[in-house]
């Protein structure tokens, strides 16, 4: 009777679900459980080979290992009905990473023995594993154990993580198997392929000819072309199922010493997979793009690259990258797209009349985009000597500007609705100018001001002379020392956005219009977060802007981030993840990106997650109350 | 391999015992529960017995024992209402004394673990005694002792389980450390039940410092 209640979980969860109910059975039969508490660290990274596959019956789990320079990475979360340890029990040396409960937690065991048996006797079980696990831990290590930029080099994981489908399903070009040799070489040439299917009467395919056993088959041994095309076709014909990742494809070119692959869905023949075309999906990588970028010279150029960028930035996330290292590339290559369409317009105009430095802000400035980025970008110049250079540079930049703002339109960004842009008179300006508007602002500080002030002052300079931002920076830092009225404003400002109390209780949601029970992640959830790091950063006097940067440059001076920043850190990953993979999943439907997210499509431990942000969100909010409290009163 | 119980007839004790300086998340267990017809010592007795093996905090699910005997005595409706064992049901099955031989052999070098265990062992010690294979040697815990020893230890355990005074029968235990329960009492669902709870206790034993089975008996036999 206790094994029914083994095999009924059994039966619910992948990828025993898949196995017969005798498997099942002998498998319940051998079956014992143990309980972890919150906290225990179940398996350690580097100790002997597991004993047991585990499966989670209740509770969670975190996988996480540690790099050579000693940093945590965090894997994966698993949940119930996930197994872990499988790895390490196929490995047979050690444990690959760690396994932590986040949650009080209690597992079925199945021994090594029965384990590998499953895995002989049921093909499907073990390449669920592989598919589920492997290929995470094989990006992961790669991009980040030792450190290398996922940036450059490791365009090798996308054969992990794309599939045959998505690049090999074409037309086949075939003929009989009665066709002579030039016959067929005849309509390899018509239809420009490397390769050509033969069929037998049947309709089946028999085998495949390809350019090399032209070369090697017949020319070199001076066959005749009319002989018949099946005694120079190659055999046995690989193939791999269209579902398959490229990786398996690669393998078999390599184990066989071919260079086309049979693709086949559902039996039926559906495509030729060519080492080229694995060559031009190793070309779709952010290293690529990026020299894509540079090779670019006009805006016409540019432009059709953007719609490269989301794809790159799909690829990344199947790949299963950490959220921030995604909005870093993202911004990394949009960056470089501005600094183009910059050389482009400094190209266009000459050389500026005065030094000037062109900045970011908002989400840009933080380096924190992700699919869907507007324009928020400035001009700080430097200060003009004489009137004349004054109003040279005004009217220089005036045109620049617009020129810049038009051209980033048609490479993808849309322009800011508020008008923060450059273009906009106000905010292309000479370095005192700047000077005086941050002044103003925090010196009396009213609710625009407080407004300016929350996407202003996340500027970063992005090109051109990079000191002039640096300097406004200095000043900004300077001059914020003790305004405690000031901070004390903004306090009550970012302290009006609070989290959805209660919200999986009562699903406190967006409660009307098209998002009803839905939730804004970027506003109830990022905003928040974001707005504290800033708040923290501004009363610290930290130079950063990116908020990861900012917490960790106050990691060992601000009190709360002391006591509370390695978790703001995670829920900010967690809640950017959140909303990457939303946006992604609607770009793939191909809908309109936003940011609302149903929560009952979540899963336990992802509700679990938000949650725990959320009342984490909710504490620091007390928190900056309580210390300015005076100063709210009199905002 | 160790000789926990004596057989008169054939002296099989080897003099070993179980080894007590072994750590308690590594020990051998073996949780247990009976259904009785009663409670009254003198007028009841054992209808089922169910157990499962633990080493350490791990269930082994695959290793198992139940029986339903027939009891002595008479069966009561009050008692039939708990386990739902019919006396029709009973009188088909054997006798205690020819399954303890095999129970006996199930709990050799294992501590053996209940709820309120003292009550199973007295009539497990009356049949045994009866059946002329001596007496029971097996060092054993009462899970409701520990459960009553964590709750003295202060803020960590009460506050964490609101440790304020309740009841103390396996079904609240279980909801307290959130042990899913259903239907009626069977001994091998409540030794199930009692193996969960057990498991639990033996994570927060070690906070407490309780590292061996030593340390575990101390506060915890009946």
């Amino acid at each position: 009777m206790l094994i029914d209640e083994v095999i009924e979980f059994l039966g619910s969860v992948p990828p025993f679900q898949f196995l017969d109910g005798d498997a099942l059975k002998s498998i319940a039969q051998n079956i014992s459980m143990d309980f972890y508490p919150k906290g225990l660290v179940i398996l350690k990274q580097n100790d002997p080979a597991s004993e047991h596959l585990r499966i989670i019956k209740k509770g969670g789990v975190k996988v996480f290992m540690e790099s050579e320079s000693g940093e945590e990475i965090v894997i994966d979360y698993r949940g119930e009905g996930d197994t872990f340890g499988f790895l390490s029990l196929i490995g047979k040396d050690k444990v690959r990473a760690s396994i932590m409960a986040v949650d009080d937690t209690i597992c079925y065991l199945l021994d090594k023995e029965h384990a590998v048996k499953l895995m002989n006797t049921y093909p499907v079980f073990t390449e669920y594993f592989l598919k589920s696990h492997l290929t995470k831990y094989i990006d992961r290590t790669y991009s980040e154990m030792h450190n290398k930029s996922m940036f450059f080099g490791g365009s090798d994981r996308i054969l992990f993580t794309s599939r045959v489908a998505d690049i090999a399903i074409k037309d086949i070009v075939a003929v009989h198997e009665d066709a002579t040799i030039q016959e067929a070489a005849h309509v390899m040439a018509y239809h420009k392929v490397s390769s050509l299917v033969i069929y037998d009467s049947n309709n089946f395919p028999v085998g495949i000819v390809t350019d090399r056993d032209l070369r090697e088959k017949v020319v070199a041994k001076g066959r005749n072309v009319s002989d018949p095309v099946k005694n120079i076709m190659s055999l046995p014909l690989i193939r791999v199922d269209a579902n398959d990742y490229c990786f398996e494809a690669v393998l078999k070119m390599i184990k066989h010493n071919i260079h086309h692959v049979l693709v086949v869905r559902d039996g039926i023949l559906r495509g030729v997979i060519t080492n080229h075309d694995l060559m031009l999906l190793q070309g779709t990588s952010p290293l690529s793009f990026a020299k894509d970028i540079e090779n670019q010279h006009s805006l016409d150029g540019l432009a059709p690259l953007s719609d490269k960028l989301n794809r790159i930035i799909g690829l990344l996330l199947k790949e299963g990258a950490k959220a921030s290292n995604i909005t870093k590339i993202i911004s990394e290559l949009n960056d470089r797209l501005v600094k183009k369409v910059l050389e482009i317009a400094e190209k266009k105009y000459g050389a500026p009349p005065v030094p000037y430095c062109w900045i970011a802000y908002g989400s840009e400035g933080r380096k924190e985009q992700t699919f869907k980025t507007d324009q928020d970008n400035a001009i700080i110049y430097a200060d003009p000597a004489t009137p004349e250079q004054a109003e040279a540079a005004k009217r220089y930049f005036a045109e620049f500007s617009v020129f810049v703002r038009d051209g980033l339109v048609k490479c993808g960004f849309p322009p800011c609705e508020a008008n923060f842009m450059a273009s906009n008179p106000q905010w292309c300006q000479p370095l005192s100018v700047w000077k005086k508007y941050f002044l103003n602002w925090i010196t009396m500080p009213n609710p625009e001001a407080l407004l300016k002030s929350l996407i202003l002052f996340d500027f970063r300079g992005l090109y051109g002379t990079l000191g002039l931002a640096a300097e406004l920076r200095e000043y900004l830092i300077r001059n914020l020392k003790d305004q405690n009225l000031f901070l004390a404003m903004m306090a009550s400002v970012i302290m009006k956005n609070r989290p959805p109390l209660g919200f999986f209780k009562s699903f406190v949601v967006e409660k009307d219009g098209d998002h009803k029970d839905e939730l804004n992640l970027k506003i109830r959830g990022i905003g928040p977060l974001v707005d504290i790091i800033r708040f923290f950063a501004l009363e610290s006097g930290v130079h950063e802007t990116s908020s990861l940067e900012r917490l960790q440059a106050m990691k060992e001076t601000h009190p709360i981030v002391i006591e509370l920043g390695e978790e703001i850190e995670q829920a900010f990953e967690f809640i950017t993840l959140l909303r990457i993979h939303h946006q992604l999943d609607q770009m793939e439907k191909k809908e309109p990106l936003d940011n609302f997210i149903n929560p009952s499509m979540l899963s336990n431990l992802e509700k679990k997650s938000l949650k725990e942000s959320f009342q984490l969100i909710l504490k620091i909010q007390d928190a900056i109350t309580e210390l300015y409290k005076a100063g709210m009163v009199a905002g | 391999m160790l000789a926990l119980f004596r057989k008169p007839s054939e002296d099989v004790s080897s003099g070993s015992r179980i080894d007590l300086s072994l750590p308690i998340e590594s020990a051998p267990y073996v949780v247990m529960d009976t259904e009785l017809t009663g409670l009254q010592y003198r007028a009841d007795s054992i209808v089922s017995i169910g157990a499962m093996k633990m080493t350490g905090s791990r269930i082994e699910l695959n290793r198992t024992f139940y029986e339903v005997v027939r009891p002595r005595t008479e069966l009561t409706s009050k008692s039939i209402v708990v386990h739902e064992i019919t006396p029709s049901e009973a009188a088909m099955r054997p006798g205690i004394e020819t399954i303890l031989e095999g129970f006996l052999r199930f709990c050799e070098g294992a501590v053996i673990v209940g709820h309120f265990i003292s009550l199973d062992l007295k009539f497990l010690s009356k049949e045994i005694k009866k059946a002329g294979f001596g007496q029971l040697k097996n060092p054993a815990v009462d899970t409701c002792m520990v459960h009553d020893w964590l709750l003295g230890q202060g803020n960590g355990f009460s506050s964490n389980y609101l440790g304020r005074m309740e009841s103390k029968d396996l079904f609240s235990l279980a909801r307290k450390f959130e042990v899913p329960v259903q239907g009626a009492h069977n001994a091998l669902i409540d030794a199930y039940i009692t193996a969960q709870i057990f498991q639990r206790f033996i994570v927060m034993l070690k906070k407490y410092g309780v590292r061996t089975l030593r340390d575990l008996l101390r506060i915890g036999k009946p």
